[in-house]
């Protein structure tokens, strides 16, 4: 079974989810009856016809109810293997591995994925962990990763009503993205996202799990589709409002298995072990730039160190690590920077060239040496808000890719292109409603022979280009329909 | 409210009853020149330096001189009127920008600059426009001795700001500290489009220079003992509803029992600032712009050509014109159109002695009035439909 492209959903039902959450707040009778109607194969209905073709069932905790679940599935499991539904039970707290695996196997499931596995079991189990301990280098059939966050503007602290913003008023936007491309960059497997959506009394829209896919798959990750109570209560009613926007956007992705093997364009490539104090720097500095529509390309330094020229393509490379890179690391650096680079980087690093500085205040001594620019800060890196601010400004906005007209609470947009080169893709999310914006125009830089405009739920359309009015160029006016939380165009790089 | 509210609320009735009527005809008068003008290139350049003989000549108002020129890039930089560029119509257009530095160059001034201060911006003015899409090396290149600021940066001269006090005493501050560029200034230029404004009414040449106010300042969220290093936010907090005064380095409001709100406060701070920085050039266009606000609001604000262009060497005098180019009368007091909600600030500039708001003063040059009007009101959305006695007749 190939699990590159599969579309799960998690499926929380029978008697071991009840014995995990009847002891939490706000378990209620009705709560308790949707799980034990979604244990009854009859709930599956809602799912023919859409392109979820996975059902991750509650299978092992380590608890007394483990058993009775994975006996009183069968009925379950075999009604979704006649919908050609894959079956993955879900393994979690203290269940003991081998007999989850066994009781899996025993009972015809696709795979298991289990919590904190490691090793090489013979039967497919799916890794997941949290983001502190990813089995980076697993050979599993999918990894599974959690700690996902609830895609959208973040509530405002300030009242009112209004969305938050930063110190610069940038809308502080909640994504898995700039994770999701940093993890996708090491894993060979597919990478499953597990988050869940927002509990009571918390309203979940069927537009905000729209925007959590689209989130998730425009970074190359795939979402653990995740319910919540009042939704599944609906559904194991027969009330399907709303279900057929989460499907078509699960269908829309599925779709496009292709778009998830494109590399970045981004010009910033962020270089870093990405481990412990490291993670918890360059991830946020990949966060801060995401929200800015600051298009990077993820290096993990072990994957650059055995690469010969790994910073092709970028016109700047961020390094926040604490510990300073190896030499044959630092003399691709310094060949970067020579050759026109712009290198932003700690105290570590060492200042040299002639002082260069910048017209604007800033954290960095700036420095030209060869045909780049050095930047070292003047003291510790620990404002990544800062250092995503200022590499944007040190990099200017006259090497931008691209330009989002009236799309309030966008960001992190993909630029991408395929491994062939011949196409390239950028995808846009807007994370609140942007119905009231306007019409929204997108300038790009690069000219290219056609492009077409995706959206979820309308055919694919040719998209004109016009030369930008007052600057290089050229731009894409979106239809009206186009404000939703996802759009696409993709550009077709050279005629075949 | 207590009367001294009252009385300020009324506006321009109530100050009318204690402004001398000499005040008012004495208010200095210039010629206004209106051209029309149907595009940004060639015609555009050839409507411009006409217009600028017709008001006397630019030589002997810019040669051997400092030219200072306050162009508009209000608002955020990625919102659009519909598909179109801001340039066409919320900013000044940049093709306008390059060709009176041109002109200004022909005609023989020292240096050129162009400022602005752009929104909560914490670097160059070039890195700004950049980033909103406009080449900057465009309006460098078309003169030599050409600088870009960003007023609400420190200023990198001898000293970051510079007090301007307002003749008079000031209606609401005694003085602005402004960036020094403003101070090293021999001759200001305000450069923006003719707009309908939410808050004061009409957006014209003196509006412009409420975006001299540095947010380091004037912005919300300052210190306040001292600027801030760079700017965290817009004007609301000081500016529009005075919730708060700027850090005590600069002078506060004279009566903080004034009103607060914005009809009152913004239209007092503009008149303040065109008595205290006064324009020496007002060029606006009227080429292409919005009508219903001055910013992009869908189903409010829409994107009109009337194809003129007024300028003037008194900005009052000009911003009068343009107002009836508008098909809007300068004389309206408050409660009337367009200043339903806020008093008029060509009354207040007027009562500053910065210059006269009556037509009847005003020599016009070039295209007549009647000739160019373009009925502002008749376009629009929503806040005017609210309002439908104050719709002028078609």
């Amino acid at each position: 079974m190939q699990f590159d492209n599969i579309v799960p959903l998690r499926w929380p039902s029978g008697p071991l989810e009840i014995a995990r959450r009847e002891k939490s707040a706000g378990f209620d009778a009705q709560a308790r009856q949707t799980l034990e109607r979604w244990h009854d194969p009859a709930a599956l209905e809602f799912l023919k016809g859409t392109a979820i073709d996975c059902i991750v069932i509650s299978w092992a905790a380590g608890l007394a109810a483990d058993a009775e679940q994975q006996r009183t599935a069968a009925p379950l499991i075999e009604a979704a293997k006649r919908l050609n539904l894959a079956v993955v039970g879900w393994g979690e707290g203290t269940a003991d591995h081998n007999t989850a695996i066994a009781a899996a196997q025993a009972a015809g499931l696709t795979a298991v994925a289990i919590h904190g596995l490691r090793g090489k079991p013979e039967y497919p189990v799916i890794a997941w962990s949290e983001r502190t301990d990813v089995p980076w280098d697993s050979t599993a059939p999918a990894v599974a990763i959690g700690d996902g966050v609830w895609p959208g503007v973040a509530p405002s602290s300030g009242g009112g009503g209004s969305s938050s913003a930063g110190p610069t008023g940038v809308p502080w936007l909640d994504s898995n993205g700039w994770y999701i491309q940093m993890a996708r960059v090491r894993l060979q497997a597919p990478l499953w996202v597990v988050f869940d959506p927002p509990t009571p009394p918390a309203v979940v829209p069927a537009q905000s799990y729209v925007k959590a896919i689209c989130d998730t798959e425009t970074a190359g990750g795939r979402w653990l589709i995740t319910l919540d109570d009042k939704l599944r209560a609906d559904l194991a009613a027969g009330t399907t409002a709303g279900w057929k926007d989460i499907a078509a956007a699960a269908g829309f992705f599925k779709a496009h298995p292709d778009w998830k093997a494109y590399r970045s364009l981004g010009l910033v490539g962020i270089l870093s072990d990405f481990e412990g104090a490291d993670f918890d720097l360059s991830g946020e500095i990949l966060n801060l730039m995401a929200r800015r529509d600051l298009l990077f390309r993820v290096i993990w330094k072990s994957q650059a160190q055995g690469t010969e020229q790994p910073f092709s393509g970028l016109k700047a490379l961020v390094y926040a690590d604490a510990k300073p890179p190896e030499p044959a690391l630092r003399r691709k650096i310094t060949a970067f920077v020579e050759q026109g680079g712009l290198f932003v980087t700690g105290q570590e690093w060492g200042k040299a060239g002639v002082p260069k500085p910048p017209n604007f205040e800033t954290q960095f001594d700036v420095f030209a040496v060869g045909k780049g620019r050095l930047a070292i800060a003047k003291a510790a890196l620990d404002d990544p808000y800062q250092l995503a601010a200022e590499t944007q400004l040190l990099l200017s906005h006259r090497n931008d890719l691209v330009k989002i007209y009236n799309s309030p609470s966008a960001g992190c947009t993909r630029y991408t292109a395929s491994p062939d080169g011949k196409t390239a893709l950028l995808q846009c999310l807007s994370y609140a409603d942007s119905r009231w914006a306007g019409l929204r125009t997108i300038w790009v830089r690069e000219r290219y022979p056609s492009t077409r405009l995706w959206t979820i739920d309308t055919p694919p359309a040719a998209l004109e280009a016009h030369p930008s009015e007052e600057y290089a160029g050229v731009e894409y006016r979106l239809p009206e329909k186009a404000t939703q939380a996802y759009l696409a165009l993709e550009f077709e790089r050279q005629r075949t | 409210m207590n009367r001294r509210q009252f009385v300020s609320g009324l506006g321009a009735a109530g100050v009318a009853l204690i402004q001398p009527a000499g005040m008012r005809a004495a208010a200095p008068t210039a010629p206004v020149a209106i051209a029309k003008c149907k595009s940004y290139g060639d015609e555009y350049l050839a409507a411009t330096a006409k217009m600028f003989d017709q008001l006397g000549g630019l030589g002997r108002i810019v040669k051997g001189k400092t030219v200072t020129i306050k162009i508009n890039l209000t608002g955020v930089e990625n919102a659009r009127q519909d598909y179109l560029p801001q340039g066409r119509t919320i900013w000044t257009h940049p093709r306008t920008v390059g060709t009176v530095i041109h002109l200004l160059d022909k005609a023989g001034a020292r240096r050129i600059r162009v400022v602005e201060g752009a929104w909560m911006w914490p670097a160059s003015l070039e890195e700004f426009m950049w980033k909103a899409g406009w080449d900057p090396e465009l309006l460098l290149g078309a003169a030599p001795r050409v600088e870009l600021v960003n007023t609400n940066l420190p200023y990198k001269g001898k000293q970051p700001y510079t007090r301007f006090p307002v003749p008079q005493g000031g209606l609401l501050f005694p003085a602005y500290d402004l960036s020094s560029v403003y101070a090293e200034s021999d001759v200001l230029v305000s450069m923006n489009k003719i707009k309908e404004h939410g808050t004061a009414g009409v957006t014209l040449s003196i509006k412009n220079l409420f975006g001299i106010t540095p947010t380091t300042i004037y912005g919300n969220k300052v210190p306040k003992d001292q600027p801030a290093p760079r700017p965290y936010a817009g004007r609301t907090d000081i500016g529009h509803m005075g919730n708060r005064q700027p850090p005590s380095s600069s002078l506060p409001e004279k009566d903080p029992g004034s009103p607060r709100q914005a009809g009152y406060r913004i239209p007092r701070i503009v008149a303040d600032l065109a008595a205290a920085a006064p324009v020496s050039l007002a060029l606006l266009d009227g080429i292409d712009t919005v009508a219903g606000a001055e910013l992009p609001r869908p189903g409010t604000t829409v994107a009109i050509s009337p194809g003129v262009l007024v300028a003037g060497l008194n900005a009052v005098n000009t911003d009068a014109v343009a107002m009836a180019v508008m098909g809007l009368d300068p004389m309206a007091d408050r409660g009337k159109v367009p200043f339903e909600t806020c008093d008029n600030t060509l009354r207040l500039a007027e009562e500053l002695g910065v210059g006269t708001r009556d037509l009847g003063r005003i020599e016009v040059v070039g295209a007549s009035i009647k000739d160019v009007v373009f009925r502002f009101r008749d376009y629009g959305g929503p806040r005017q439909r609210r309002l439908p006695g104050n719709r002028p007749a078609a």
